[in-house]
C-alpha cells in the first residue's frame, strides 16, 4: 500500500513539472526520429565525380560475318544505375580534376571509365562466359571470344577517410558493376548460380535488424538515468530520510519507485516502437502482446538495477557515471549491431548477464521472426531473474546504505 | 534512551558511548559544536541511521520497529520537502505514509496551517517559499502525524532573529501538548530554553541535566562557564 503511495508521489510529480513531461515524452521521440532516418539511410547521397572516355562500342569477333561494332555504352548505363541508387554525379573531363574533386572533399568518389571500356566488357565476358548467340541486322550470329585479353580496368579514387561510408558506398557500387557484368554474361551470373531462398517473408532491412536493440538500449538510456538520478535526489535533498522516519520498509520504497519509473519507461517504449513502426515501417511480424511483455520485464529488471546504482552512488553526477559504466558494454556487447556469437569467448561471457542482450535477442525473434511465447522462454526467463536478482539487491542494498550512514 | 551508543564512520567514531534517558513530555537541547555528532545521534535515534553498538529504545519500544515511527516525528537539518510539490501535497504525501485517512489529513493540515501561519500560502509550490517559509512547512510536515515524540536536527540553523522566536514559540505550544522534543543545537542561548541538555564533544556526552544543576556542579557562573570547565577537564580548551 504505500508502495501505491510512493509511486503515486513520484508520478505527481513528474506531471506536475510541464517541462518534465515534456522531456520525458520528446527525448525517446527525438532518439527514435534520429535513429529511423539515419539507419533508414544507404549513404546514397555521396556524390561522384565521373571521367566518362568510354565510346560505347564494343568490336566483336562473329562466326559468320566476320568482325561487327556493336552499340552498347556500357559506362552510360552503368551511370544511369548509380544516379538511380541516388548518387549524385558531376562529370569532369580530366583524371585529375576528378582525382582533386575527391581529395578536396567535393566528391566521394571518382570513376575513370577508359576509351575502350565497352569493348573490354564484352568481350572479357565473351571470354570468361564462351561463345553466345545474338540477333544482328535481322541474323542470328555467333558472337566468338576475343584472340587476345583486353584491360578492363576502371580507376576509383575512394575517399576511404570514413571506412562506414566508403564501405557502404562501394558495396552499392560493386553491385552496380555486377548487373552490367552479369548482363553480358548471363550464364554465369551469381543469381543464376545461387538458388536464394530467404527463411523470412519479405525483406529485411538494417533497420529492422537494429530496431529491436536499439529501442532496448534507449530505454535503457533514458529510463535507467531517470530512476537513479531521481533516487540520489530523493536521498540528497533529504525526503528519502523523512520517508524513512516513517514506518516504511526499503523493499516498499524500491517497490514503490520501480512501480512508478516502470510507468513512465512503459510510456517511453510504447512511445519508441509505436513510432519506429508507423514512421519508419519497421517490421513487427509477432506479436504486439508478447513485444510489451518482454519490454515490461526488462524495463521492471532496469528499475532494481537503477535502485541499486543510486545507493551506490553519492550524489546525482556520480549516478550518471554509473550508469555510463552500465550504457557502454549494453551498447557494445548487447547485440544491437553484431550478435553476441561474434564476440570473443570472454566478452561472450559478458554479455550473457546484459539484460540487453536477453531482451533484443528475444524482441529480434518475435519483431523479425514472428515467433511465439515458445520460441523465448529461455529469453523471458533471464529477464525474469535479471528483474528479481535486481530489484532484491536494490532493497538490500538501501538497506545496508541505511545500516551504515 | 540511549543505551552505550556507538557509531563508527571507518576508523573515526562518530558516536563514542553514548547512553541517556529522557522523561516524557520533556524539551531535551543536546548542545555540541559542528561535527560532535549531533545529527549522526539524531539519525539514530530516529531509526534511520543503524548503530554499530548499543540500543535506543522510544517509548519503551526498540527503535526502528513499527510501532515506534508511528509516534516519531523528524524535522532535520535540511529543507527535505518535494520543492515540486505544494505544501498541502507534501502535508497529504506524508500524512498518508502514516495511515491517515485523506480526511483527518485535511483537518490536521487546518491546523499546522494556522500553527506555522501557512495558510495562505497553502497551494504554491514548496520550491517557490522563501527560506523561512519552507523551515515553518517543514515543521507541519514532521507533526502531521500528531507524533509523542519529536526530533528536531538545528531547527534554527541559519534562520533569523524573527523566525527562530516564532519556531521556539511552536516548539513551545507542543511542550504544552505534552510532546517530547528533542533538538539539536550549536547556540548556547538556545539550550537554555530547554528544560534538560546535554553537552556532546567529539562523539562523547560530556554532561546531562538542568541548566542549573550543570552550573551549580562546575562551580562555575554561567552555563558557558560550565560546558568550559568540562572541556578543561578533558584536557581540550574549546
Amino acid at each position: 500500500m504505500r508502495s501505491l503511495l510512493i509511486a503515486g508521489n513520484v508520478l505527481r510529480r513528474i506531471l506536475s513539472d510541464r517541462r518534465t513531461v515534456l522531456l520525458v515524452l520528446l527525448t525517446p521521440l527525438l532518439f527514435v526520429l534520429l535513429y529511423g532516418t539515419s539507419f533508414s539511410s544507404r549513404h546514397t547521397h555521396l556524390t561522384i565525380a565521373v571521367v566518362d572516355k568510354d565510346n560505347g562500342l564494343a568490336s566483336v569477333r562473329t562466326a559468320e560475318i566476320g568482325r561487327v561494332t556493336l552499340s552498347v555504352h556500357l559506362a552510360s548505363r552503368l551511370l544511369t544505375a548509380v544516379v538511380k541508387e541516388g548518387f549524385p554525379i558531376i562529370k569532369e573531363t580530366r583524371v585529375e580534376d576528378a582525382e582533386e574533386a575527391v581529395r578536396s572533399g567535393g566528391a566521394w568518389a571518382a570513376i575513370v571509365f577508359p576509351a575502350g571500356f565497352s569493348n573490354a566488357i564484352v568481350n572479357e565476358a565473351l571470354r570468361l562466359g564462351g561463345e553466345r548467340t545474338m540477333r544482328f541486322e535481322g541474323r542470328e550470329v555467333r558472337l566468338l571470344p576475343p584472340e587476345t585479353t583486353l584491360d578492363i580496368r576502371v580507376t576509383l579514387f575512394v575517399d576511404d577517410s570514413n571506412p562506414l561510408i566508403s564501405s557502404s558506398g562501394l558495396a552499392i557500387l560493386q553491385q552496380a558493376f555486377s548487373d552490367i557484368v552479369s548482363d553480358q554474361q548471363r550464364g554465369l551470373s551469381v543469381d543464376a548460380m545461387l538458388d536464394l531462398r530467404p527463411i523470412y517473408d519479405g525483406e529485411i532491412t538494417n533497420l529492422d535488424y537494429t530496431a529491436p536493440g536499439i529501442i532496448a538500449f534507449a530505454i535503457t538510456l533514458i529510463s535507467v538515468m531517470l530512476t537513479a538520478v531521481s533516487i540520489v535526489r530523493e536521498r540528497t535533498g533529504g525526503t528519502l530520510t523523512r520517508i524513512l522516519v516513517a514506518p516504511v520498509r526499503s523493499a516498499e520504497i524500491v517497490t514503490g519507485y520501480a512501480a512508478a519509473f516502470t510507468v513512465v519507461a512503459g510510456i517511453q517504449a510504447v512511445e519508441l516502437v509505436a513510432v519506429s513502426r508507423f514512421a519508419f515501417g519497421i517490421r513487427l511480424a509477432g506479436s504486439v502482446a508478447l513485444v510489451a511483455l518482454i519490454l515490461f520485464l526488462f524495463v521492471l529488471g532496469l528499475q532494481g538495477l537503477a535502485t541499486l546504482l543510486s545507493t551506490i552512488a553519492r550524489n546525482e553526477f556520480q549516478a550518471m557515471q554509473l550508469v555510463l559504466i552500465l550504457l557502454i558494454p549494453s551498447i557494445m556487447l548487447g547485440g544491437v549491431f553484431w550478435p553476441p556469437e561474434a564476440l570473443p569467448p570472454s566478452l561472450r561471457a559478458l554479455a550473457q548477464i546484459l539484460p540487453l542482450t536477453h531482451a533484443n535477442e528475444a524482441l529480434r525473434e518475435v519483431m523479425l521472426a514472428g515467433r511465439g511465447i515458445s520460441a523465448v522462454t529461455v529469453e523471458l526467463s533471464a529477464l525474469v531473474a535479471f528483474a528479481v536478482a535486481t530489484l532484491a539487491a536494490g532493497t538490500w542494498s538501501m538497506r545496508r546504505q541505511l545500516r551504515r550512514g | 534512551m540511549a543505551e552505550g551508543v556507538v557509531k563508527r564512520y571507518g576508523s573515526r567514531l562518530a558516536v563514542d558511548h553514548v547512553s541517556f534517558e529522557i522523561p516524557a513530555g520533556t524539551v531535551y537541547g543536546l548542545l555540541g559544536p559542528n561535527g560532535a555528532g549531533k545529527s549522526t545521534l539524531v539519525r539514530m535515534l530516529c531509526g534511520v541511521l543503524r548503530p554499530d553498538g548499543g540500543r535506543v529504545t522510544v517509548l519503551g519500544w526498540p527503535v526502528p520497529s513499527f510501532r515506534v515511527q508511528m509516534q516519531l516525528g523528524y524535522m532535520p537539518q535540511d529543507v527535505a520537502l518535494y520543492a515540486d510539490l505544494t505544501v498541502d501535497q507534501n502535508l497529504a504525501m506524508f500524512g498518508r505514509l502514516y495511515d491517515i485517512p485523506r480526511g483527518q489529513i485535511a483537518s490536521r493540515a487546518e491546523e499546522l496551517l494556522d500553527l506555522v501561519d501557512l495558510r495562505e500560502r497553502r497551494r504554491e509550490k514548496v520550491g517557490a517559499l522563501s527560506g523561512g517559509m519552507q523551515r515553518r512547512a517543514s515543521l507541519a510536515v514532521s507533526l502531521v502525524h500528531r507524533p509523542r515524540v519529536l526530533f528536531l536536527d538545528e531547527p534554527t540553523a541559519g534562520v533569523d532573529l524573527r523566525l527562530r522566536n516564532a519556531l521556539w514559540e511552536h516548539f513551545r505550544a507542543l511542550d504544552a501538548e505534552d510532546v517530547t522534543l528533542f533538538i539539536t543545537t550549536h547556540l548556547m542561548d538556545e539550550v537554555e530554553r530547554c528544560r534538560l541538555l546535554g553537552y556532546l564533544h567529539s562523539g562523547r556526552l560530556l554532561a546531562e541535566g538542568s541548566v542549573p544543576e550543570l552550573i551549580a556542579s562546575s562551580g562555575r557562573n554561567s552555563l558557558e562557564g560550565a560546558l568550559t570547565a568540562l572541556l578543561e577537564e578533558e584536557g581540550e580548551p574549546e
